[in-house]
């Protein structure tokens, strides 16, 4: 019996966020944008379910005069990252 | 998505990520090499023209030029903003560096000035380019060790060394400018090795 997949990771553009955020101690919205080639909506969208998941922690500041939104991967992100990957390498072996 | 995709998908960000957040790092080290070059071929000239030594005062100049030339050039690197260990190790050797050259210039600038101390002849009499520059070579290589590229390490460790060796060699005269002109065009090279091997 295969492992479930956890449905919040599994959707490509916010599994390429929390795979982002892994390999970070932080990255700001502008930069995750960029990173993933996502729209501002749809990204702004996909991060506030990672949020309300408790996968990332979203904290909004400014830059000087400019608003800038500062994302990080929360330890349950991290674990539910690993398990995810746990799960897709028993899926392929 | 299928397990491979997804995977594949992993994978890719996690290594487009860790070479974006690398090559940034790279016109750091353009920047202060560059800075490097500039400085010690002009302390050079001043110093070989008019026989006075202390055109090496200008040495402070370098960090206040630097540093706001460094944020500024943060500041315009759009607003996205990513660290991660290597990053964070990199900068804080780069800045531990700047932060022991400086005070192991003013320490040396201060005991001059006040010569009857007792460490006054430690400090002064100790060769200040051969401290720095072996300093720099230190630098250099953990830098090489944190990116895993032997070519930065092996330039560090060449010229730590090396330069420590021509200094004894060609003693403490102006031509000294040229071992800092050396680490400075080594520096340029980190920079560009740094943004190509990404």
């Amino acid at each position: 019996m295969f492992p479930k997949l956890d449905p919040i990771l599994h959707s490509e553009l916010r599994l390429a966020v929390v795979s982002l955020l892994a390999g970070v101690e932080s990255a700001d919205f502008t930069y995750i944008k960029k990173q993933t080639g996502a729209t501002a909506g749809n990204l702004s969208v996909q991060i506030e379910k990672l949020s309300t998941a408790g996968y990332i922690t979203v904290e909004k500041g400014f830059k000087g005069k400019m608003p800038c939104t500062t994302c990080r991967i929360t330890d349950a992100g991290l674990e539910a990252f690993r398990q995810y990957v746990a799960a897709l390498k028993e899926y392929i072996s | 998505m299928t397990a491979n995709e997804s995977l594949a998908l992993i994978t890719e960000t996690l290594n487009n990520n860790r070479k974006e957040i690398t090559r940034r790092g790279g016109k750091y080290f353009i920047l202060w090499g560059i800075l490097l070059t500039f400085f010690s071929l002009l302390v050079y000239a001043l110093w070989k023209s008019t026989g006075h030594s202390y055109w090496n005062n200008l040495w402070f100049a370098m960090p206040l030029v630097g540093y706001p030339l460094a944020r500024m050039i943060r500041s315009k690197e759009e607003s996205a903003v990513a660290t991660n260990v290597v990053s964070r190790i990199i900068s804080g050797i780069w800045t531990s560096f700047g932060v022991f050259a400086c005070s192991l210039a003013a320490f040396t600038v201060l005991f001059t000035i006040v010569g009857d101390h007792p460490l006054a002849a430690i400090v002064v009499g100790a060769s200040l380019t051969a401290e720095i520059v072996l300093l720099f070579g230190l630098a250099e290589t953990i830098s090489g060790v944190a990116l895993r590229n032997w070519a930065i390490k092996i330039a560090g460790f060449v010229t730590g060394i090396g330069s420590v060796a021509i200094y004894f060699i060609t003693g403490a005269n102006e031509e000294q400018m040229f071992i800092f002109t050396l680490a400075g065009l080594v520096l340029v090279a980190t920079g560009l090795i740094v943004k190509r091997q990404n």
